[in-house]
């Protein structure tokens, strides 16, 4: 049995990006790229923009932290071409003694906000221009961590009464106001730069 | 409706001595007779045990014929918080504020083992079992508990129900949180919230 | 004393006391000798167990007082025109000086009709 074909667009992002594009593998029929950090917003963008590859559906955005301490960590953008029927797996190493930081692709595909939010969540990767990180699984003030590190303790760092405390403490609302929850009865009542932030956030541009 | 069983072979008239058109009960008999059959349930029901509810309230199981027929989803509504299935640490909140919203007379039935011990769940985001959060009556084993376990577990509740004395203050006082903003002291919360079963080998980390 | 609304009385009497029999042996008990177990939280509007955002009091839009405000008046027209309607029965000999009375009537309040309609009070949006 001959060596499974990687996908098309591997060849075309060493073409276009050479260095940046660090390698490649296919697994189980899957085509994974490794992509330098520093570019990978550029590269994310030209693999949605460009005709030939049109990967218009973000899948999703995940990370994954091996048990070996010495491998990196890694971000996964898991993406697909809708008309062409294709998948492409991109992943980019993170040092983990450094400061874990990403450009945020929410410019590029609008349900990369909750997605890298996740990660940021339970893994603690910043992202760089994201329009709202903050924590979504845990609650907003949950101190304890981020979850899915293996240095974290499956149970937790805080006792499990300090946890149940703390649980009882927060207020899930705690993020959102008035304004923002009951927003057709107030929407002429609403800041100026408010109105104009909810415009931009549905169509992109302001109406 | 006495604690001894009338007399087979002697006429009421003869056995209750006055007239036989009276009959007497105990006040609390009554009222809690009338409370045992019709307790309207409020369905917290958040994961798998949910279904098996719904399944013990459809018509093979079916739930109204124990005076459950109509599920209060409103807390005013409500007889007995039925918590069905697990609870994250994030909707914790959630529960006791349903559950202080509740009026007196009130129970609450754990189903499930989630519900009950934190289940299979005993890591860093679910609650270890919401006797940590509530006052809990009756627990129902199970992942999930059949129909018939929870059916069972109801019946065990019109039974505890039944014998509640209506002059008893204490069991209707509100359990509100601590000053410490804890229902439980923090030493029977780590208590009861310690590993056990299988639990106890997964403690790794990296 | 029996007059056609006798037995209409004893309904209303039966149909009193069902009422204020079914709120007393249900609630009215209850309020008199019941006991009162209040905490703050009990008392706060039920929002799925969240606290509470915000007043459930909103404004209504003034569209609804507009339509209420025309109903009444075009209704109490209308009302006027019953009456009228048997007067115009009766009166035979005057039936075209009625006709004519009851048309300025309603003349006059269609000005109001027309200028209401230009003012865009009917309009909903």
């Amino acid at each position: 049995m001959t060596a499974p074909e990687p996908s098309p667009s591997v060849a075309a992002l060493r073409a276009r990006f050479g260095d940046a594009v660090v390698r490649h593998r296919v697994s189980c029929g899957d085509t994974i790229v490794w992509v330098r950090g520093e570019r990978s917003h550029e590269i994310l963008a030209w693999l949605r923009d460009d005709p030939g590859q049109a990967f218009d559906y973000l899948t999703d955005v995940t990370a994954v932290e091996y048990r070996d301490a010495e491998l990196p960590l890694e971000m996964v953008y898991q993406l697909r071409a809708l008309a062409r029927r294709a998948d492409l797996r991109v992943k980019i190493e993170l040092d983990k003694a450094a400061p874990l930081e990403v450009d945020s692709v929410c410019d590029l595909w609008s349900g990369a906000n909750w997605l890298e939010r996740e990660v940021f969540d339970m893994f603690g990767v910043a992202f760089r221009g994201h329009p709202d990180l903050r924590r979504i699984l845990m609650w907003d003030t949950y101190a304890e961590g981020y979850p899915l590190r293996k240095d974290f303790p499956l149970r937790g760092h805080f006792s499990r009464s300090e946890q149940t405390r703390q649980a009882l403490a927060a207020n899930p609302e705690s993020h959102y106001s008035l304004e923002e929850l009951s927003l057709a009865e107030t929407y002429h009542e609403i800041p100026e730069d408010m109105r104009e932030r909810l415009q931009r956030g549905e169509h992109g541009e302001v109406a | 409706m006495g604690l001894t069983p009338p007399d087979a072979d002697r006429s009421l008239a003869e056995v209750s001595g006055v007239s036989p058109n009276w009959m007497t009960a105990r006040l609390s008999d009554l009222v809690n007779w009338s409370r045992t059959r019709s307790l309207w349930p409020m369905p917290f029901g958040t994961a798998c045990c949910a279904i098996e509810f719904m399944a013990t309230a459809a018509s093979r199981y079916d739930l109204s014929r124990f005076g459950m027929e109509r599920q209060a989803f409103s807390p005013r509504q409500a007889d007995v918080l039925i918590c069905a299935g697990r609870l994250p640490f994030k909707l914790a909140p959630v529960i006791r504020r349903i559950w202080d919203q509740m009026p007196q007379p009130k129970w609450s039935i754990s189903m499930g083992a989630c519900a009950s011990s934190g289940g299979i769940f005993d890591n860093y985001a679910m609650v270890q079992g919401i006797d940590t959060i509530i006052p809990v009556d009756v627990y129902v084993p199970g992942c999930p508990p059949r129909p018939e376990g929870l059916l069972y577990a109801i019946l065990l509740l019109q039974k505890k129900i039944m014998g509640e004395s209506l002059t008893d203050q204490q069991l209707r006082i509100e359990q509100t949180l601590g000053p410490d903003g804890l229902f439980r002291t923090p030493a029977l919360i780590d208590e009861i919230s310690e590993p056990f079963g299988n639990s106890v080998h997964q403690t790794r980390s990296a | 004393m029996l007059t056609p609304y006798t037995p209409l009385l004893f309904m209303l009497a039966i149909v009193v006391i069902t009422a204020v029999m079914m709120f007393g042996l249900s609630h009215g008990l209850g309020l008199l000798i019941g006991t009162r177990r209040k905490t703050a939280i009990k008392l706060s509007p039920y929002e799925s167990g969240m606290p509470v955002l915000g007043d459930a009091r909103e404004r209504f839009s003034v569209k609804f007082y507009l339509v209420a405000v025309l109903f009444i008046l075009f209704d109490i027209e209308t009302v006027f025109m019953v009456p009228w309607g048997v007067a115009f029965q009766q009166f035979v000999a005057q039936r075209l000086f009625l006709l004519v009375e009851m048309l300025v009537f309603v003349l006059i309040l269609a000005v109001g009709y027309v200028y209401v309609w230009k003012r865009g009070a009917l309009q909903w949006d």
